[in-house]
């Protein structure tokens, strides 16, 4: 006698398919008009952001020797939290020779100006994605480090002159009192003479912290570096009058020549400024998902219900979740001002057909979203 | 405006040397091969790409390109013909042509397409052909010009990247696969970007289908 | 290398037993050097060497930056070698750490950097504060042997045609002229040193390899990938046209005749001289290419007497 197999219908809780066959997960609920993480179709987290207390210039530190960060901002979003921290350094200009050939120097203050890059200055971001163990960056903390500093030279949210170090000098007057003296602020009377004969100017290093990743990190790293930028303060610098003209003498095999000392460049712990950033430049960043709905993946309607059509593809903003980032394949990512200047669009169109329509839409979507989150402070 | 040469390496399994303007790129195609434990996928084919430059050693901006050129790759391949195998495609920068501190769109650009001859050449399936062109627009008129050179790369207000996947014997445009803008611009700046972009890619891809047809053409040069 | 190529038996024992009837695969004589092909591009010090179908290009580049503070007149000069995949599959990316990867680097080191083939003095700007580091970066694009002897031409000719932008300097301020600007200065190279590579079969059973009594093993210059990889032992010398030796470098292998030695070097006298009027030659033809219009242009005035 042969027996008979019955067949069951296996069925899963939802968070165990989700697991297992993401993308019919991800249809399903599509087709109920929500998504996994229970958004709306165009409905963004919302972002709480604080300066986190950690910068040299909050009132905890007091301008502290210890604390070298200049700017900082913690940002939540969803489970997600990025931890932004500035930190910065001096570096040494070349000068060009002055007087040589007038015509010369003519034509290359002309190409400078139409070079728009150079006009900017940018911030060395590196992005760690915490995940439980140390070893080297991976691909994803590289292309995001890589991808914030494109955008910030790009955008040309620092202007190079804004980098620029008024360099004080520290003399020990008379009575053996010690003071401080910049540039800008005593004016004409500060002699121009033991002014060093040399240009600094500050670069930026901005170390990006991401805890619980839960989706794509680009806008949220972004958003919270520019917050960032708009708290930094950089602290004055100068040099002690003595060491304004040093020189060395080395000997080498016979050679010799005089080596100028490295001046000792001094951070002021009293007096700071704030960053000036190109506030038309500043932008706000933020991403989009298109996917197709599958037919098949609806739910089994009842007869007598006649739904009504639903589009093909929809635009989901603010992707979240394993289930929408490994089955959302066309992705679009915009940095905008509240305004819809554009400063950054990426479109990678790995699934659907990213159509013009779409494209108006999300930047429609980025600006107001950019308009809220300017907002915020 | 595209020059290349296709089977230039005989170590590999497809091969293309492509110049465009002032930027060479030779890409070779390895594939499909065994691949190490940790690249496996268990029902489709693994993609390596890398990126290396003309001048230093392979960096950020390197990785960076790399990713962006597998999101060209991955969806114009059938993967599913080659579970658990390996396609590495290898990219060596003859000629930057741009300074590449700041930009790196015609590097990008010249990739793409070579990419596509190389895969070619190699004989992997693809489902679709592909192509891809890089813009700036100038300051004040707003021109976009098609593959700029260094100095308009330089003045230009943004720069863009447009990498379209082409059917219907390179006639028609079907979907973008890869936007990468930088810059400064506005939405409708952007949309007469792509039109141009699709435009253009057309243009080009029908140049590449040119060379894929003579290539063809010595390849069964015995058939008589 | 992460897959080895493999050669069949038969294949192994055809290849060694034509080389006792003194044929090559090729066609090639034992001291047959394949032909060296010289392409120069755009740019100053961009070259692609080709020996039959080895191809390897290199990129010579520079940049301001701070000497070693133990060599305060002294400028940077650096090689880097990475064989990537695309020179055949056999290579991995970014794990150069196989012997032959290894031993490749640093003989074109010792050759070029090591010999002083470059005047680091020279890159000098600022003592102590500023100075030139050039670097010189070689593509392996395709892989049939013989990747020491052509980086080391490369490398060379790169170094030689290479033009480091013109500078003035006032004190501690240096500007950097663009080419457009002003006539770039050529680098100062003292010689020019040439890698031949020979490789020795052995044409008896495997203890000769030992033993090495009867010295008569076979030398061939030039090896292709396939040589290379059934070869029994290498050397590589390294001369310049002052009929100087630069390296030999021979790391273990078969044991080879002593007075082989010398008869090597003569063999590679003769190939360092035609390759560095090759090399001068091609140089030549570029820049009369790039300057046609300089005798025209010149200032000297054609005077009638």
């Amino acid at each position: 006698m042969a027996s008979s197999i019955e067949i069951h219908p296996i069925t899963f809780p939802p968070e165990v398919l989700a697991r297992i066959a993401p993308d019919l997960s991800i249809q399903r609920h599509l087709s109920l008009g929500v998504r996994p993480c229970l958004r709306q179709f165009e409905e963004f987290r919302n972002i709480e952001i604080s300066d986190g207390g950690l910068s040299r210039s909050t009132d905890l530190f007091h301008n502290s020797e210890e604390n070298n960060i200049l700017g900082s901002n913690v940002l939540r979003s969803g489970k997600t939290i990025v931890i932004t921290s500035i930190t910065g350094g001096f570096v040494e200009e070349l000068l060009p020779v002055h007087g040589i050939d007038e015509g010369e120097e003519e034509l290359r203050n002309m190409t400078m100006q139409h070079d728009r890059i150079s006009q900017f200055g940018a911030v060395y971001p590196v992005v760690e994605v915490e995940r439980g163990r140390m070893g080297a960056p991976t691909d994803e903390e590289m292309n995001l480090s890589q991808k914030i500093y494109n955008c910030i030279l790009g955008s040309g949210v620092i202007p190079k002159s804004s980098l620029n170090v008024s360099v004080g000098r520290r003399t020990t007057n008379p009575d053996k009192s010690v003071s401080i003296t910049y540039p800008d602020e005593e004016g004409p009377e500060l002699d121009q003479q033991f002014l060093p004969k040399r240009k600094w100017s500050y670069v930026l290093y901005a170390k990006i912290q991401v805890f619980s990743r839960d989706g794509p990190l680009f806008e949220l790293c972004w958003n919270s570096l520019i917050y960032a930028l708009k708290n930094t303060k950089l602290p004055r610098a100068f040099v002690d009058e003595k060491t304004t003209d040093l020189k060395i003498p080395v000997r080498v095999r016979g050679r010799s020549a005089a080596i100028r000392e490295t001046y000792d460049i001094i951070c002021d712990s009293h007096k700071s400024i704030p960053l000036v950033l190109n506030s038309k430049n500043v932008g706000f960043a933020s991403n989009f998902g298109v996917i197709d709905l599958d037919p098949e993946a609806r739910l089994p309607e009842k007869e007598d219900e006649m739904q009504v059509d639903q589009e093909d593809s929809i635009l989901l903003a603010d992707l979240q979740g394993e289930a929408e980032e490994s089955s959302v394949l066309s992705t679009l990512s915009i940095i905008s001002d509240e305004k819809g200047n554009l400063k950054h669009l990426g479109i990678i169109g790995g699934g659907s057909k990213v159509t013009t329509e779409t494209i108006r839409r999300s930047i429609l979507l980025s600006s107001k979203r950019s308009e809220d989150l300017s907002t915020k402070n | 405006m595209i020059e290349a040469q296709v089977s230039v390496l005989d170590q590999v399994d497809g091969s293309a040397q492509v110049t465009c303007g002032t930027t060479s790129v030779i890409c070779s195609v390895t594939g499909p091969i065994e691949p190490k434990a940790r690249q496996e996928l268990p029902s489709q084919l693994a993609l390596e790409v890398v990126v290396r430059p003309s001048k230093g050693v392979p960096n950020t901006r390197e990785k960076l390109m790399e990713d962006q050129i597998r999101g060209v790759l991955t969806p114009v391949l059938v993967r599913y013909l080659y579970p658990r195998q390996l396609c590495q495609v290898c990219f060596q920068i003859l000629e930057s042509g741009e300074p590449e501190q700041e930009h790196s769109v015609k590097e990008l650009n010249c990739c793409i397409n070579a990419a596509y001859l190389a895969l070619i050449d190699a004989g992997i399936a693809l489902k679709s052909s592909f192509s891809s062109v890089c813009m700036a627009v100038l300051p004040q008129s707003s021109e976009i010009v098609v593959n700029p050179v260094t100095q308009q790369l330089q003045q230009s207000n943004s720069t863009h990247l447009v990498a379209i996947q082409v059917g219907q014997g390179g006639q028609k445009a079907e979907s973008v696969l890869l936007a990468e803008s930088n810059g400064s611009f506005d939405q409708q700046l952007f949309l007469d970007v792509l039109s141009t972009g699709e435009k253009e890619c057309i243009k080009v891809a029908l140049e590449l289908r040119k060379i894929v047809e003579n290539k063809i053409q010595k390849d069964f040069v015995w058939r008589g | 290398m992460a897959k080895d190529i493999e050669i069949s038996t038969s294949e192994a024992k055809f290849l060694v037993e034509a080389l006792k009837q003194n044929q090559r695969l090729d066609g090639r004589g034992f001291d047959e050097l394949r032909d060296v092909k010289i392409e120069l591009g755009r740019d100053y010090g961009d070259v692609t060497v080709s020996m039959g179908k080895t191809r390897v290009h290199c990129r010579i580049s520079c940049e301001i930056t701070q000497p070693y503070e133990d060599r305060p007149f002294e400028g940077l000069f650096f090689i880097s070698t990475e064989i990537s995949p695309m020179a055949g599959p056999q290579f991995e990316n970014g794990n150069n750490t196989g012997e032959d990867e290894i031993m490749c680097a640093r003989i074109i080191e010792k050759a070029v950097r090591r010999s002083g083939a470059l005047d680091v003095e020279g890159l000098c700007i600022v003592a102590g504060s500023k100075c030139w580091a050039v670097r010189a970066d070689v593509h392996f694009l395709n892989c049939d042997g013989g990747f020491i002897d052509a980086s080391c031409i490369a490398v060379m000719t790169g170094l030689l045609h290479f033009k480091k932008p013109d500078i003035s300097v006032s004190g501690e301020q240096i500007t950097v002229h663009s080419i457009e600007e002003r006539e770039p200065v050529p680098l100062g190279v003292l010689h020019i040193p040439i890698c031949v590579s020979f490789s020795f079969f052995n044409p008896e059973d495997t203890e000769e390899n030992i033993k090495g009594d009867s010295n008569n093993e076979i030398a061939i210059i030039d090896a292709t990938l396939k040589e290379e990889l059934l070869r029994d032992g290498t050397l590589t010398v390294t001369l310049n046209k002052n009929r100087e030796v630069v390296q030999v470098s021979k790391a273990g292998g078969l044991p080879m005749d002593a007075l082989m030695l010398m008869d090597c070097c003569h063999k590679a006298y003769k190939i360092t001289e035609t390759l560095t009027e090759q090399i001068l030659s091609k140089l030549k033809e570029d820049s009369e290419g790039r300057n046609k219009y300089a005798a025209m242009l010149s200032s000297e005035n054609n005077r009638q007497m």
